[in-house]
């Protein structure tokens, strides 16, 4: 091993320390965090007896703050993530279906609670495997349905396809939300770029989910694209290489 | 009659605000703060729900969760992974483990808990 590979390595592992630091940390201030949240919201629902207005709207205040500390502490763990996203990527023969329903699974509470419907159209019969480095496109999956869950309302449908395109295996997001408008459509992709309507909806964000995506789908050598009107919603669509 | 709970759960603070909470909503709520106690309740109850927290002492969550799907009496009841650990790979071992749902705990608040709750067992 020569110098610089030594140093690489070195830094690798010095990397995968502080990631490592970065979820313990995480998972230690959920725990506290939780807490507050749960007895605050007890509070402000009258579960331990009528609150005064003045007292309700005080106790509101912290409970919007440990809100908005648990956001944090969420987009500081998919920038952390995000990190390690773009090292080398490893595909292999990989059932994108099977994939697309871990990552469903994994939304079907966050969806129900803020009453969206998410759906996986999977198609009738089996598909053919794409070359897929299935940790990172994991992440794009995530990406592209929290997204599409975080800028949905109340009522609104996230509908997940998943079909054979000629020699690419194509996967579309459709929602129903806000959309992205013909201005800001061209830097969508930009690193740590957020649509104005995007910050309204939700103020918390790194601007990194939509960079993070594309670069990892084109180290795939795969493509990204969307169609989208304000107020109408936005889809997706992914296409990676069949294996 | 009440639909019973089993939330295992080694924060007593966390533990005990759940366990109020869902009482309140009509439940009938057992405690374990970890996977003895949790199987001593399970000798002489059948819950329709469990809430099993992933970080405990002694056998994890995950530990919990296989040994429930090994047996008869627990195969097929509702297990919902309530937990602060967010990481692909723990949700997709949680899922693969045979979870009927995967919850990170700072994500919801207890009504919200509940009302899942009571859509899973309609």
């Amino acid at each position: 091993m020569n110098e610089t590979t030594a140093e690489i390595a070195e830094l690798k592992k010095e990397i995968a320390t502080k990631s490592d630091l970065i979820s313990i940390s995480a998972h230690q201030l959920r725990t506290s965090l939780t807490s507050m949240k749960w007895i605050l919201k007890m509070f402000i629902d009258g579960d331990f007896g009528e609150l005064t207005a003045e007292q309700k709207n005080f106790i509101g205040k912290v409970y919007e703050s440990d809100e908005r500390m648990i956001r944090l502490v969420n987009e500081m763990l998919s920038i952390n993530h995000a990190e390690d996203m773009l090292e080398t990527i490893h595909p292999t023969p990989t059932d994108l279906v099977l994939l697309m329903d871990d990552v469903i699974f994994d939304f079907s509470s966050e969806s129900y609670k803020r009453g969206i419907e998410l759906m996986f159209l999977k198609p009738s019969t089996q598909i053919a495997f794409a070359m897929a480095d299935s940790e990172k496109i994991r992440v794009v999956f995530q990406n592209l349905i929290e997204n599409a869950i975080k800028y949905s309302n109340k009522g609104d449908r996230v509908v997940v396809t998943a079909s054979e395109k000629e020699n690419m295996i194509e996967i579309s997001v459709r929602d129903t939300g806000i959309g992205i408008s013909l201005e800001e459509q061209e830097r969508i992709f930009g690193k740590f770029f957020r649509a104005d309507n995007a910050k309204k909806q939700d103020v918390v964000g790194s601007g990194l989910g939509l960079y993070t995506t594309k670069r990892i789908v084109e180290k795939h050598n795969g493509t990204i694209r969307f169609e989208s009107i304000v107020n109408e919603g936005t889809t997706f669509f992914v296409s990676l290489p069949k294996a | 009659m009440a639909h019973k709970i089993l939330i295992v759960e080694d924060d007593s603070f966390l533990q005990g605000l759940a366990t109020t909470k869902l009482e309140k909503d009509g439940f009938s709520v057992a405690a374990a703060s970890d996977s003895i106690e949790a199987d001593k309740i399970l000798q002489t109850l059948t819950p329709d729900v469990i809430l099993l927290d992933l970080v405990l002492p002694g056998v994890d969550g995950f530990g919990i969760l296989k040994k429930l799907r090994e047996n008869p009496a627990t195969a097929k009841t509702h297990v919902i992974v309530f937990s602060n650990l967010s990481e692909a790979d723990d949700i997709k071992k949680a899922k693969d483990l045979g979870a009927t749902e995967y919850m990170v705990k700072s994500n919801f608040t207890l009504d919200e808990l509940s009302e899942r709750i009571t859509e899973l067992l309609k």
